[in-house]
């Protein structure tokens, strides 16, 4: 039984079907690499298994349940978590509060704590703090804990937006183009955090145009093309898969 | 150690202390037979002073939803209208037009808080989904329409002429003028002190940064697992409730209530107290609405020793308000007290 599936996944804008009657399935433990040509669909797959957009048609199953539309909240509390492809930082906040804000099962934000600053809150808090403090540290960003993280360079916030995803503790990790417009060096740092997180247990789904960097790091890809599925498998299968190659570089009957 | 060591350290417990002490100051005039006389110069300053607390209730509110929240709410004075009219027609005797039930008026004044909160979530459970500029556009919609429901149900509402024969709680019991005016400032002074205390405790704890994350980024914030429309639920249902107890609040201290007193003339001084203090800043946006009301209070003065007429003369005070507002937005976008950072208005 895997962990994350979709069965028949549909979704259409206006006339374009960007996901069409996709079934893809993601056991636990494994790292799965999402790829595909732009406008293949990939994102909106994202969207749809995390709760962003509801899909027309099809069913998204985690871990037995079906959360076919499921609001990102309830997900989240489910133990799925997922990052943005256009790094969405809560600017206007410290990179610490983004950490610590992810904190889950936190009383003091519930009014009545809050008002009465009950213990509960505040030990809780600590251990928040404690945490978020650890995570920024990992992802050596303790030199910019207080800064607003509109003062963040690309690369830091895509450290910070793992960082942040992390202090959530997630079953299921999924991560927009988590390299995209981050300098190599740091970009094989992350993926090195990435397959730590999948040793420890974590299952990864990641999408990235980042070919090399990629099939490296995954079990498995799958490509994606017009919103269905071209092929899966194993990566170095796959990238030699004579339609992946045709999909990306345009085939000649085209 | 000294008794200065206990005090208490944040700026939100020394708002509750002050509060307090302001609430048992205020008692002590209302219930014993200590007087207090105010030099005929003073009266105007706490007239001004009184009505500066009871709209300190309601810029508080309104900082919570949009200083905090993110939502924009243009039709603040609502809830401050009917949290005054009901309090108004539930404790009101005799009246000379519109609905008295003649109830004691902590009655009047609970019932008034709870019709400015179960407005509110009314107006929440249809509208708090739209994105902050639709939000504004319903909001002020709202606020137009009971204003004119006020106005035109002469039978429920009294019409131009609103509820009379408000109890007064604090004139019953103190008979004297002065007194009676020093009195109702250090009461009404500590329910807002009090109130800035709670609110600041909210907004320091966990909880003020759930809903900084949403005024930030809703969607990522719901993908950290915050159910986004509770908390704007509450923070504009309790916004609500605020402007609810200042409206009640004030019925019982004016012994009347008329549609006059809430005129989208409200909710502009208090947008414009936010902005200019800095929103997102509880004691900022006080000290912005003081400034602005504090410029009604020295265009009083000027009026007597300008030769231009009344009307000029008002017209003179609204470019004079205009004028800061442009300068403040040009030059101090996050308003005086203002985080720039923070409200990503850094440039």
């Amino acid at each position: 039984m895997s962990l994350l599936s979709t069965d028949g996944l549909v979704k259409e804008f206006g006339g374009l079907r960007a996901v069409d009657d996709l079934s893809v399935s993601v056991e636990e433990g494994e790292i799965v690499g999402v790829m595909g040509p732009n406008g293949a669909g990939k994102s909106t797959f994202f969207n749809c298994v995390s709760g962003v957009i509801k899909p027309d048609a099809g069913t998204v199953t985690l871990d037995g349940a079906d959360v076919t539309g499921d609001a990102p909240e309830s997900l989240a509390h489910r133990g799925l978590v997922r990052t943005f492809q256009d790094t969405r930082e809560l600017e206007t906040m410290t990179v610490r509060d983004n950490v610590r804000l992810a904190a889950p099962d936190q009383p003091g934000e519930r009014t009545l704590p809050a008002l009465l600053r009950s213990g509960a809150m505040q030990d809780h808090e600590a251990t928040v703090r404690e945490r978020a403090d650890e995570l920024i540290e990992t992802f050596e960003l303790d030199h910019l804990a207080d800064e607003y993280s509109s003062n963040l360079s690309g690369g830091q916030r895509k450290l910070l937006e793992l960082a942040r995803a992390l202090m959530l503790d997630p079953e299921v990790l999924m991560l927009d183009e988590p390299f995209a417009g981050v300098n190599p060096t740091l970009t094989r740092e992350i993926a090195d955090r990435i397959r730590d997180l999948n040793e420890k247990g974590m299952t990864v789904v990641v999408i990235e145009h980042e070919i090399e960097t990629l099939s490296e790091l995954v079990d498995r890809l799958v490509v994606l093309q017009q919103g269905g599925l071209l092929v899966e498998g194993d990566p170095e299968d796959v990238l030699s898969d004579e339609r992946v190659i045709e999909a990306y570089l345009g085939g000649a009957d085209e | 150690m000294s008794a200065l060591d206990k005090l208490p350290a944040g700026h939100g417990d020394r708002a509750l202390l002050a509060g307090v002490v302001c609430l048992l100051v205020g008692a002590l005039f209302a219930f014993t037979p200590m007087r207090a006389q105010l030099p005929s110069f003073l009266y105007v300053f706490v007239e001004v002073g009184i009505l500066f607390v009871v709209y300190g209730l309601l810029v508080l509110g309104l900082d919570l939803q949009y200083g905090h929240a993110g939502l924009v709410n243009f039709g603040h004075v609502v809830f401050f209208a009917v949290g005054g009219y009901a309090t108004a027609m539930l404790s009101a005797q005799d009246s000379f037009s519109g609905i008295a039930l003649g109830y004691p008026w902590p009655i009047g004044l609970a019932v008034g808080v709870l019709a400015a909160a179960v407005l509110g979530l009314g107006l929440s459970a249809t509208s708090i989904r739209l994105r902050g500029d639709f939000l504004a556009i319903v909001t002020l919609a709202t606020a137009e329409i009971f204003h004119s429901v006020f106005v035109n149900f002469q039978g429920i509402f009294g019409g131009n002429v609103g509820i009379l024969g408000v109890p007064r709680p604090i004139a019953a019991l103190v008979a004297d003028g002065d007194t009676r005016l020093v009195a109702t400032l250090f009461v009404l002074g500590g329910v807002t002190l009090v109130t800035l205390a709670a609110v600041t405790r909210l907004t320091e704890a966990p909880y003020g940064r759930v809903l900084r994350a949403i005024r930030a980024d809703e969607l990522v914030t719901r993908s950290l697992g915050k159910s986004t429309i509770t908390y704007k639920t509450q923070a504009f249902v309790y916004g609500a409730a605020l402007a609810g107890l200042a409206g009640g609040l004030f019925a019982l201290y004016n012994g009347a209530v008329a549609p006059g007193f809430f005129t989208i003339q409200v909710t502009v001084t208090i947008w414009i107290g936010m902005l200019l203090g800095g929103a997102a800043n509880h004691r900022a946006v006080l000290a912005g609405l003081a400034i602005i009301m504090g410029l009604r209070l020295v265009s009083r003065f000027a009026l007597d020793v300008t030769p231009v007429s009344g009307d000029v003369f008002a017209s003179i005070r609204l470019i004079v308000v205009g004028m800061i507002l442009v300068a403040v937005i040009r030059y101090r976008p996050a308003g005086i007290w203002g985080n720039a950072q923070e409200l990503g208005v850094d440039r």
